[in-house]
């Protein structure tokens, strides 16, 4: 009972710095969305120290857990457009996988040479 | 009537999600990752007890609400593993940029060479940017949102079905270049399947899946009109 209330209170705290993260998304105009601006905002909490990691942690790292589980909803909402995807099908799915493919092997291929050259650099 | 629905729809996806986790566990593969089988089940399920996909829309409000906090979670990874990130600044942000730029070149050649719609080209060309940005995004280069938004999804679930098999057969192993890599192309669910190879993966995804989306934001008004 007592870990249920502390982590409603923990997920209330993190719904509060997305609210924040929108707020001052709107507020100054910035095109970036408020939750990555809320992701920002309790970076800088836990590093300056005002927030300790262990107020957080627990409710913190079971979101993350089940991070997969908020996109299930949305990928259902992919049906609206089966008329789009059956018309241009195979068309739009090349272009998605392969653009897709392309841009996971560049990045981690230029993230991993340049990454392991640095660290060899170092030693 | 519609309590009803709603909960059976909140129920329906639950229990899809935890089959999903016990199915991955058991038998990993692309058609296996919790994204791609929940919401073929779902769909599966909810076509056969004939719920309308508009009876569905207040299940998914309910379920989505937590996606914001969860994302600002993301922070938490993030900072756990600063250190690590901080020393290899250069290599993943030339990781991202490059990963960014060349997704983005060769979604709008194909949909060029595959003679798609003007709309869809321009739609699709932004389909890694994470969704609340890319909605935003979409009218500046003459895409539709809507649209954009279903290609985003789309990509969030073929880069994370992908990706790990693609990294594997090609000899990515390090775990902050992955982590990279399916952030930058795979935004949130890429970010997701990260976090499920390991921690320092989960860090370097959020992180990318964040920046990744600002570049583009600030490339695409300048290169999509060029190539499109």
């Amino acid at each position: 009972m007592r870990s249920l209330v502390i982590l409603l209170a923990q997920v209330s705290a993190l719904l509060l710095i997305n609210q924040a993260g929108y707020a001052a998304a709107s507020a100054f105009h910035l095109s970036i969305p408020g939750n990555l601006l809320g992701m920002l905002f309790l970076l800088a909490l836990l590093v300056t120290g005002v927030l300790p990691l262990r107020w957080i942690e627990a409710s913190a790292s079971l979101l993350i857990r089940h991070l997969a589980f908020f996109f299930i909803p949305i990928a259902v909402g992919l049906v609206a457009f089966a008329e789009l995807f059956l018309d241009n099908g195979p068309a739009i799915l090349l272009t998605l996988v392969l653009s897709a493919a392309v841009g996971i092997w560049l990045s981690g291929l230029s993230a991993q040479i340049l990454g392991t050259r640095g660290r060899k650099k170092l030693r | 009537m519609s309590l009803w629905t709603t909960g059976f729809c909140i129920a329906v996806t639950l229990g899809a999600y935890l089959l999903s986790r016990l199915v991955a566990r058991r038998y990993p593969s692309p058609l296996t990752t919790p994204v791609f089988f929940s919401a073929a089940l779902i769909i599966l399920v909810l076509a056969q007890s004939g719920v309308r996909m508009v009876d569905y829309e207040p299940a998914k409000r309910i379920m989505v609400f937590l996606l914001g906090p969860a994302t600002v979670a993301l922070a938490v990874p993030l900072y756990k593993n600063r250190h690590t990130l901080l020393r290899n600044t250069l290599p993943a942000l030339l990781g991202l940029g490059i990963g960014s730029l060349a997704t983005l070149g060769a979604a709008l050649t194909l949909a060029r060479v595959f003679g798609l719609p003007e709309i869809i080209r321009a739609s699709i060309s932004i389909k890694s940017v994470t969704a609340p940005i890319a909605i935003e995004l979409a009218p500046l280069i003459h895409g539709s949102p809507p649209l954009t938004a279903a290609f985003v999804i789309a990509t969030g679930m073929i880069g994370t079905m992908l990706g790990p098999w693609l990294m594997n057969a090609t000899g990515i192993h390090d775990p902050l270049s992955r982590g990279l890599a399916l952030g930058t192309i795979s935004h949130g669910q890429g970010t997701a399947q990260a976090v499920s190879e390991g921690e320092l993966q989960g860090a370097a995804a959020g992180i990318a899946m964040g920046l990744a989306a600002v570049f583009t934001s600030c490339i695409a008004p300048f290169v999509v009109p060029m190539l499109r």
